[in-house]
């Protein structure tokens, strides 16, 4: 019993610590695989919970799983399923995510629609819905609270996008506690230096949290293969390393985030685009 | 997708960027959409038609005009493209009001049959609500002992602002107008009042034999650079760096609900040869704190919502005698103004360092003469004004475009401590013409295609301390801005702006009074960009202030607009997200948003937080139309309460509704 609670304990320090530290709200929202997290204008990437006008971009319908380990504490994970069919009208999104383990976890389901507008701008809207269980209480509680996205093309090769999750800040209220839910405000550009070569520049602001600014590229070394490269500024530097492989119908994913007193983030994805 | 309402908007938020001056918005709009309705003859059209345009500046005006006089009757309006000093910008922010035609007869007489069979009716009525309950409408219950005394602080009224209004007009010849108004607290049935707080009605004849124009009921009189006598919106410092001095436009009628600026009673202007000869009488009871037959300070809010706001209500008769003879001819414009003010009461201000100098008394007489000369390619302007206390205000400057590139303006203005009239309204650094030099330096270029670029520079002295300013000062305003249309979808401008003044040392405890320097800059980006029915609007702007030794504190401000015009069915949305994040009150933001017809909000932002807003506009068919606009602002610093004393919300959201109905028939 003593281990068991030490180990809470010391959970709820680290969760603590790292939300301090990593000047995020504690949240279930999984990152994309886009360097950096510099998703909101990789229209060639529609990550669950990010921009989800990326959504209209996509061609084929596509099923992806994420794995994405905080600073090599097994407890704090976060997982992600994600589903996305393209119709002739709208395109349609189903995501969910799970952070945390038995005792403390927190969920995030959304259904999202987005168009793309002759690839002169895409617009989207995902209706999500959080959930997290509270030990006080022994239930869970949960908001909903919406997701609109935004991207515009200005030329073949720039784009501007434009996100703002949970803008209304809706927070969960229990009788001991408010649970403040994320409500962040995203802007960035992504320019095409060559087919190959992709830059991509972005900043957030947390409302609860300070800016981040972020900054990564990608390039693609080989037909099957990129690797990736950027950093991210808040309170510390984060240096962002990954790579990439194409085979086939597959995508995989390996991301990793250096952060120089928490150590290493790592994330891996794979992505399977239906016939 | 730009219709006229949309032009008109996108020019008031040029005028009031930055600005935290209130600007009477439906004056404004008014007069642009009446332009819209009745389009100006540009072939017929003279200075003070084109002058309503309040977009266009001086030098683009006499340009328009020496075209026609030089080249004729213009025979497409694409014949604008060969006018100098006027982009592609400029000529789509005119379309809406001008037009070509064969020679009118301003003078035509007019018919009952024709009245009823071309006159425009409108009638609009409109509803603002807010969602949380404020303090002043919180009643305390009876069992207090207090209940008299608190309760006689509290809003009489309910929370709903109404008004309604009904226009009628034939061309530009008869216009006929009533309004009224019940602000949000105010009563509008009950022990205290009995109907709307405010009623207005007006009445204008336009080019009726010898007689120019006639105004009755409620109108306005502008003359000259706005020394003596311009009740109306004067222009000031702007990113319409050009356009300095106010539009001398006359009588004209009031149809606003500002319930101070204006006067009641009725004029007239006679058109003798090149002479224009005006005189108007105003009788009004005004607000004031008046007790024994005295008042310290005239009440130019309007809101009549307490016990006590209600009990200064029309306390002060305000008499208005006034006239304007103006000459015109083809180079030489040159007028003189006189204006004589007469109270019922006495005006003794409390007595303090800043406003020593303000008027007291019952009476007072303002004269001033004011001029336009061209000379080559200089376009000389001026006025010098003086009260009956010996005080001189005088206003002088020149525009100049030696090139069509270029354009510039110089204006040099000194209003002596001393010198404080009732209404005037002209370039200042204040809203107040009285205590303050200045000399300020404006320039337009347009080096290359797309681009253009503006900026001015204003160096300024208050002469005697002011509000919020214990001693002497100095102060500089410096704005450089740089248009780019990239595409006729897709434009962008970025404005830079450098303010050093001075300011009170906020310390308490402060015996002796201390000013320190007070920098602040700001940095906005702006792109506007639009596709089939979307159009988008982006704006991050940063700010960077400092007083005396403190450290820079900073404000950020972000938004997105993203507007829509359906397609098949007549319904227009406009949707903002915007956050802002202002460390200091001194980092503050103010951020036009669009709103219901005639309506318009300048909100402040400051501290941590976001709003959003709906606003919807539906055609129901060709006479009916409907508005609606829900806005919320969400403060994330931990605040617990938002505003103060009445107007108090519990919580860190504020919620505001309006429903505006438009009938046209």
């Amino acid at each position: 019993m003593d281990l068991f609670v030490r180990k809470v304990r010391l959970l709820f320090v680290m969760c603590l610590f790292s939300a301090i530290i990593f000047s995020q709200i504690s949240n279930p929202l999984p990152s994309s695989t886009s360097i950096a997290q510099t998703s909101v204008s990789d229209t060639h990437n529609w990550a669950a919970f990010n921009n989800v006008a990326m959504l209209g971009y996509i061609e084929k319908p596509e099923l992806g799983l994420l794995f994405e380990n905080r600073y090599m504490i097994s407890e704090l994970s976060t997982k992600n399923i994600q589903f996305s069919l393209p119709t002739n009208s709208v395109n349609v999104g189903l995501s969910f995510s799970h952070f945390g383990y038995s005792l403390y976890h927190e969920m995030i389901a959304g259904i999202g629609f987005a168009r793309n507008f002759s690839d002169k701008f895409a617009l989207g809207v995902q209706f999500d819905y959080y959930s997290a269980y509270f030990t006080a209480s022994n239930s869970y509680r949960g908001a909903f609270f919406p997701l609109v996205g935004l991207a515009v093309a200005f030329s073949p090769v720039f784009t501007a996008g434009f996100t703002v999750l949970n803008p209304f800040q809706t927070n969960i209220q229990t009788e001991f506690v408010t649970k403040r839910l994320p409500s962040v405000f995203s802007f960035g550009s992504q320019y095409f230096f060559s087919p190959e070569l992709v830059w991509r520049t972005q900043i957030d602001k947390e409302v609860s949290s300070n800016y981040r600014f972020a900054t990564g590229f990608e390039y693609q070394m080989l037909q099957k293969f990129n690797v990736k490269l950027g950093m991210y500024c808040s309170d510390y530097l984060v240096s962002c390393l990954g790579i990439g492989f194409i085979t086939h119908s597959f995508r995989f994913d390996l991301n990793c985030d250096v952060h120089p007193l928490l150590g290493i983030k790592p994330l891996a994805a794979i992505r399977y685009s239906f016939k | 997708m730009s219709t006229t309402e949309q032009i008109i908007a996108d020019i008031f938020e040029k005028f009031t960027a930055e600005s935290d001056e209130t600007i009477d918005y439906e004056s404004f709009y008014d007069d642009l959409m009446f332009c819209a309705e009745n389009p100006i003859n540009l072939n017929q059209a003279n200075g003070d038609g084109l002058g309503k345009l309040q977009f266009l500046s001086e030098i683009q005006i006499e340009n328009i005009l020496s075209y026609i006089y030089e080249f004729g009757a213009m025979q497409t309006i694409y014949e604008l493209q060969l006018v100098e000093g006027l982009d592609m910008t400029d000529i789509r922010r005119m379309l809406p009001f001008v037009r070509l035609g064969e020679s009118d007869n301003p003078k035509g007489k007019i018919y009952w049959n024709d009245l009823l069979k071309y006159g425009k009716n409108e009638f609009l009525f409109r509803l603002d609500k807010g969602l949380e309950t404020k303090e002043g409408y919180r009643f305390t219950p009876n069992e207090d002992v207090n209940v008299p005394t608190l309760n006689s602080k509290l809003y009489l009224g309910n929370e709903l602002y109404n008004s309604l209004k009904y226009r009628f007009h034939y061309k530009d010849r008869i216009q006929v107008g009533f309004s009224g108004e019940k602000d949000a607290g105010e009563q509008f049935w009950g022990a205290t009042n009995k109907g709307y707080d405010f009623y207005s009605f007006h009445a204008q004849l336009n080019n009726f034999g010898k007689f120019r124009t006639i105004v009755l009921g409620d109108f306005r009189a502008n003359f000259g650079q706005g020394l003596v006598l311009h009740p109306e919106f004067g222009m000031g410092k702007s990113s319409y760096v050009l356009n300095v001095t106010p539009r001398s436009s006359g009588l004209k009628r009031y149809s606003s609900t500002d319930e101070y600026n204006f006067f009641r009673g009725g004029g007239v202007t006679l058109k003798l040869g090149k002479f224009d000869v005006s005189a108007f009488y105003s009788n009004k009871m005004i607000d004031g704190d008046t007790v024994n037959g005295t008042f310290s300070t005239i009440i130019k809010t309007g809101y009549h919502r307490t016990l006590d706001e209600f009990s200064k209500k029309s306390s002060v008769n305000q008499q208005i005698v006034g006239g304007n003879v103006t000459y015109t001819n083809m180079n030489l414009q040159v007028g003189f103004t006189a204006v004589h003010t007469e109270l019922n009461n006495n005006l003794i201000p409390d007595k303090s360092v800043y406003n020593y100098f303000y008027f007291s008394g019952k009476k007072q007489t303002t004269g001033g003469v004011f001029y336009r000369y061209r000379w080559n390619k200089l376009n000389l302007f001026g006025e010098t004004a003086m009260t009956d206390n010996g005080s001189v205000a005088t206003l002088n400057g020149c525009y100049f475009s030696p090139v069509s590139q270029v354009s510039l303006v110089v204006l040099h203005r000194y209003y002596s401590p001393e010198y404080d009239t009732f209404y005037a309204s002209s370039f200042s650094e204040t809203s107040r013409i009285n205590n303050e030099s200045g000399l300020y330096i404006g320039a337009e270029v347009r080096p290359f295609r797309k681009w253009k670029l503006s900026a001015y520079a204003d160096s300024y002295r208050f002469l005697w301390p002011k509000y919020g300013i214990d001693a002497p000062s100095v102060g500089n305003d410096y704005l450089f801005q740089a248009d780019f249309t990239a595409k006729r979808n897709l434009t962008m401008y970025w404005r830079f702006k450098y303010e050093d003044k001075q300011t009170n040392l906020s310390t308490t405890g402060v015996v002796m009074p201390v000013v320190v320097p007070l920098q602040k800059s700001s940095l906005r980006y702006q792109l506007t960009y639009s596709y089939l029915n979307f159009s988008f609007k982006n704006v991050l702007e940063v700010n960077l202030s400092k007083q005396s030794s403190d450290n820079w504190t900073y404000g950020v401000i972000a938004s997105q607009d993203i507007s829509y015009a359906f397609p098949r069915i007549p319904l227009k949305m406009d949707i903002r997200f915007q956050f802002f994040d202002a460390q200091n009150y001194e980092n503050r933001f103010y951020s036009y948003e669009r709103d219901v017809l005639y309506a318009f909000s300048i909100p402040m932002y400051y501290g941590l937080g976001s709003r959003y807003y709906l606003n919807v506009q539906y055609d129901l068919n060709k006479h009916l139309s409907l508005w609606f606009k829900i806005a919320q602002t969400v403060y994330s610093d931990d605040r617990e309460l938002l505003s103060s004393g009445n107007e108090t919300i519990s919580g860190n959201r504020k919620t505001d509704i309006r429903l505006l109905v438009k009938y046209d028939f």
